[in-house]
């Protein structure tokens, strides 16, 4: 069982105060890494500098959105392989396809309770200690 | 002129001129947001601020919460054109109506103020707290709001599940 305390975690969403909650939600989980950013294009930059084991990235952002996001992680030869959980709305099932097809490896729908995001979390990850 | 009514936990967006978006508030907080160059705006109704740092919420209760119903707001516009760097707020509601909710409304209006802050949104306007329920209406494409004060007490209706979006609600004729 990996510990979450060991995971790197990096959070993108280009608002504030949701980047707050979801942070506080990993570290009420036991994760002790977790930076945030507040666009796709310096998350990108952020953890091809230094790298993380998890990105969780809202979809619904400007200038780059979490699909074209997700296509520059994994296109890329380093961080290509990182895990990759998106945060969509509920009536964005088109988006997961999309997602999926790109190779994401979870998604979570907002507005989700910190549980939800636990469980997507361990179904990559295993349970979290 | 067309109305829109929303209640709490629903949200209206609205880019054509003369369409007034009306909700009546307690202790829950509507945040009206517009752009004034894409001519686009909407407001939400929301029952509380945010989760508690040690509050364990279901994913149906998150959807009463301010930090949901604003970002539901935000990107609402901002598929209609708006940008947010030109948002402006008219902020309402948050009065303490209810003697024993615990300061519910205060609460509720400082998450918005907070919200605003943290987001650079402009506040443009704001009529929040004190003890009288109120009557919003709100025009999105001119930007334009005006607050009635009401007297008799209007409770916050009790929390409801709702399906989100889409935007608006009960559609009446002036």
């Amino acid at each position: 069982m990996p510990a979450a305390a060991a995971i790197k975690v990096m959070v993108v969403d280009d608002q504030t105060s949701m980047r707050a909650m979801i942070r506080r939600a990993l570290q009420d989980l036991g994760f002790k890494d977790v930076r945030d950013k507040p666009s796709a294009p310096e998350a990108l930059a952020a953890v091809k500098a230094d790298r993380v084991h998890l990105i969780i990235s809202d979809y619904n952002m400007p200038e780059m959105d979490g699909l074209q996001f997700l296509e520059a992680v994994r296109t890329d030869a380093v961080i290509g392989k990182t895990v990759f959980i998106m945060l969509t709305g509920s009536s964005d099932k088109e988006i997961v396809q999309k997602a999926a097809a790109l190779g994401v490896n979870n998604y979570v729908v907002k507005p989700f309770a910190p549980a939800a995001l636990k469980e997507k979390i361990e179904r990559v990850f295993g349970e979290l200690t | 002129m067309r109305r829109v009514s929303i209640v709490q936990g629903e949200n209206a967006i609205v880019a054509e001129p003369g369409v007034v978006v009306s909700t009546l508030l307690g202790s829950c907080v509507a945040a009206c947001l517009y752009d004034p160059v894409a001519k686009v705006g909407g407001m939400n109704h929301f029952l509380l601020g945010e989760p508690g740092a040690d509050q364990r919420v279901s994913a149906g209760d998150m959807q009463r919460y301010g930090v949901h119903a604003m970002e539901l707001l935000i990107n609402g516009l901002m598929a209609r054109g708006a940008m947010r760097t030109r948002l402006k707020a008219h902020l309402y509601g948050g009065g303490n109506i209810v003697s024993g909710l615990g300061g519910i409304g205060t609460a509720n209006a400082a998450f918005a103020r907070r919200f605003m802050a943290d987001e650079g949104i402009e506040v443009a306007h704001t009529d929040l707290g004190g003890t009288s329920a109120r009557k919003v209406e709100f025009l999105p494409h001119e930007g334009k709001s005006r607050c009635t004060k009401v007297a008799d007490r209007v409770p916050d209706r009790p929390p409801v599940p709702v399906n989100l979006p889409p935007a608006g609600g009960d559609l009446e004729l002036f």
